[in-house]
């Protein structure tokens, strides 16, 4: 089975890596000449990280504290010209029928490597603080509309549709902005709604990293669910890591440093070979995280990806 | 005081000539073997070049040139200006991306973010042209159903908004259309400088809510007086409300080493119009205010290009030659740059110029043209220095 690996860029995450505001003189380091660099170059070196050590895209994490995720993606999209970048950001950007255009000039500028996750919704009060209006009982409905909305203009021409949230009269893309490829869907959710709307409209649903078996039967609901609608969607799972050499070092990081829920601990092999397990259970895409970004995207890449390939080549030559 | 002269990265491909209609850079037309970003490698094959990739060019070429930056506009059938500016940011140095933009299609907080982002992206090298749409057909086709004037309205509250997440933490506000409890940017976003505004707008709607949010008011080129009068009712408007408004001119030009040359470039260009595209250009259904203004010269309707000759050096027939506004300077180097001169004398605080193409035009309007300002009105230099 082909699996596809994410390597997790998170903008809020270790807010003193290369912010020059954070950077101060002590008098004693001589201070850099020319241009200073900014945020962005971090963010482009893991993403340089993530393409050398081969993970197949970059998942950028939509932080209402920190930069936007499809400014980011879209400024590295020119500097890694393989990975597939995968931007989350929430449903309440705004006008559905705008999203999508502008997806249309990434996938234009970017040979079709741009993906859509839709964040979850926030709580009522982080709603209001983004100025969204939209009561908590019709939030489903709206990114239900914001999708057939999206989706409509970028397939159908003329396209017009009446929605609670969204309304639209004699639009659709023409060539050559409808020649672009739709961007891959990723949504996410473990309620009854959220696994229904992903039967629906997703092309990959995103699992938070759990138990097995509670990740095995939300997969089972979904593969009912899609099926009913007559559809096939992927599974993916956010799965934070903490590897190291051995099992002993990453266990005694993970008491050190703390971690976040769910994080796999353990040395390059048994890590390997848990996602090796969720594979066979039918996960395909695996968005990876760990901080610091940048060194643990090779610590991953080098060392824990060729070992999920070489079992997934076995599993796949004894089938 | 300086002025700031900007160019235009065209979105909507480009012609490797004024002379010719097809677009043959970019994948709007139908793409013939001298077409490029794409274009074909030497087997016949997709080279695998995009219309980005030129723009990149242009960009470039803009900077090198010495202008400050150029704008994005953003039509049904354009790339995107939020998108392109990102894509470009990391491969450009001084280039400032003015991304036009219509306010109702994002949520203000977010845009806000995405703003800031962009800030920091870019070293602080964002800036807007806010449109409010043109409404009719159009505005449905972006799913806006909002009429005229209560689009001024919403385009007013979303600038009070987008500026109050951005200056203030715990901001709270409730207008008609927008509602943010507790709002604000987080401080490293909101340590970025609030990008520069150049408003467009021509109703007496447009000009309340420039006097309110405009750094620059942008207008299309119009006959002289008519914007001259626009400008000091403008300029008035503001002052009354205790800022200085600064106002901008889009224009297009044809500037050549001598005027025969320029003149001889529109009249081989407006005979290569095809009647398709006169009847395209005729049927535009819309409720702007600016562009009926433009439509009075009604360059549709022509049948001889000198028909056109609105004024010495100034022609009324651009739009046949590519989408945007009627008016334009066509002369020698010496011409364009007196006709800018009396722009600046008569209220210009700042341009947006082009030229087709797009690539070419900015290395010769910045090495031939920008040089030479201020010659015709010496008063000006000394007022600069």
């Amino acid at each position: 089975m082909t699996i596809r690996t994410y390597w997790q860029i998170d903008p809020a995450a270790e807010p003193r890596r290369l912010e020059p505001s954070t950077r101060r003189a002590n008098g004693i380091v001589t201070p850099l000449r020319g241009p200073a660099p900014n945020r962005f170059g971090y963010y482009a070196q893991i993403a340089e990280a993530a393409a050398q050590t081969a993970f197949d895209g970059l998942f950028v994490a939509h932080r209402a504290e920190a930069d936007e995720s499809r400014i980011v993606a879209a400024a590295l999209a020119r500097e890694v010209r393989r990975l597939e970048l995968v931007a989350e950001f929430p449903a309440s950007v705004g006008s559905a029928v705008y999203a999508a255009k502008q997806a249309t000039t990434f996938q234009r500028g970017a040979h079709g490597r741009f993906a859509w996750a839709i964040a979850p919704d926030g709580d009522a009060r982080s709603r209001a603080r983004e100025g969204d209006l939209v009561p908590e009982d019709r939030l489903g409905r709206r990114l239900d509309e914001f999708l057939t909305v999206a989706r409509g203009v970028h397939a159908e021409r003329p396209f017009t549709f009446t929605g609670e949230h969204f309304e639209v009269e004699n639009g659709g893309f023409e060539a050559p902005l409808n020649r672009a490829p739709f961007p891959t869907v990723f949504l996410q959710g473990e309620s009854e709604e959220a696994l229904d709307l992903s039967a629906r409209h997703a092309d990959v649903h995103l699992l938070r990293a759990g138990p097995i078996d509670r990740l095995a039967a939300l997969a089972e609901s979904l593969d009912t669910l899609a099926k009913r609608a007559d559809r096939s969607v992927a599974v993916g799972l956010l799965q934070p890591v903490l590897v190291r050499e051995t099992e002993e070092e990453a266990r005694l990081e993970a008491n050190r440093a703390g971690r976040a829920l769910g994080t796999l601990v353990g040395s390059y092999d048994t890590v390997a070979a848990r996602l090796a397990e969720l594979a066979a259970l039918g996960v395909t895409h695996f968005v990876l995280s760990a901080e610091p970004a940048l060194e643990e995207a090779y610590r991953v890449g080098q060392h824990v990806l060729p070992r999920l390939r070489a079992r997934l080549a076995q599993t796949h030559a004894a089938a | 005081m300086t002025i700031d002269f900007h160019w235009r990265l065209p979105t909507h491909g480009c012609h490797s000539s004024i002379r010719r209609g097809n677009y043959d850079r970019g994948d709007w037309s139908p793409p013939g073997p001298e077409n490029l970003a794409p274009g074909l490698d030497r087997a016949g094959g997709d080279d695998g070049y995009r219309y980005i990739d030129h723009l990149a060019q242009i960009a470039k070429a803009a900077e090198s040139a010495g202008f400050q930056g150029g704008l994005i506009p953003s039509f049904p059938n354009t790339d995107d200006p939020w998108v392109i500016s990102p894509l470009l940011a990391r491969e450009t140095s001084t280039f400032r991306f003015m991304i036009a933009f219509q306010p109702g299609f994002g949520n203000p907080v977010h845009t806000a973010r995405a703003a800031a982002s962009l800030q920091r992206a870019t070293g602080g090298r964002l800036l807007f042209n806010i449109i409010t749409g043109g409404g009719g057909p159009a505005q449905l086709w972006w799913g806006d159903s909002f009429a005229h004037d209560d689009r001024y309205g919403r385009t007013d509250e979303w600038l009070d908004v987008f500026k109050g997440v951005w200056n203030n933490r715990g901001f709270t506000y409730r207008g008609r259309f927008y509602e943010v409890a507790d709002g604000g940017l987080p401080p490293l976003l909101a340590a970025e400088d609030f990008p520069e505004i150049w408003f467009s707008g021509s109703s007496d709607a447009a000009l309340r809510v420039a006097s309110n949010h405009a750094d620059y008011y942008l207008s299309w080129l119009e006959p002289f007086d008519q914007l001259f009068d626009k400008f000091a009712r403008v300029k008035e408007k503001t002052a009354a409300l205790g800022r200085r408004q600064k106002c901008a001119i889009r224009v297009d030009l044809v500037a050549r080493r001598t005027e025969e040359e320029a003149w001889r470039d529109i009249r081989l260009g407006f005979e290569n119009v095809s009647d398709e595209t006169r009847q395209r250009w005729r049927g535009q259904a819309t409720d702007s205010v600016g562009a009926s203004r433009q439509a009075a010269l009604r360059p549709t309707e022509a049948t001889r290009w000198d028909d056109l000759i609105v004024a010495p050096n100034l022609w009324g027939g651009f739009s046949l030659l590519r989408g945007g506004p009627a008016l334009g300077i066509v002369g020698s180097y010496e011409q364009c740059a007196a006709k800018l001169d009396e722009l600046i004398q008569g209220g210009a605080d700042g341009f947006i110029l082009a030229g087709t193409p797009h690539l070419e035009e900015a290395y010769r309007v910045g090495e031939e043209v920008l040089p030479l300002l201020g010659r015709s009105a010496p008063a000006l230099r000394e007022a600069a220095e």
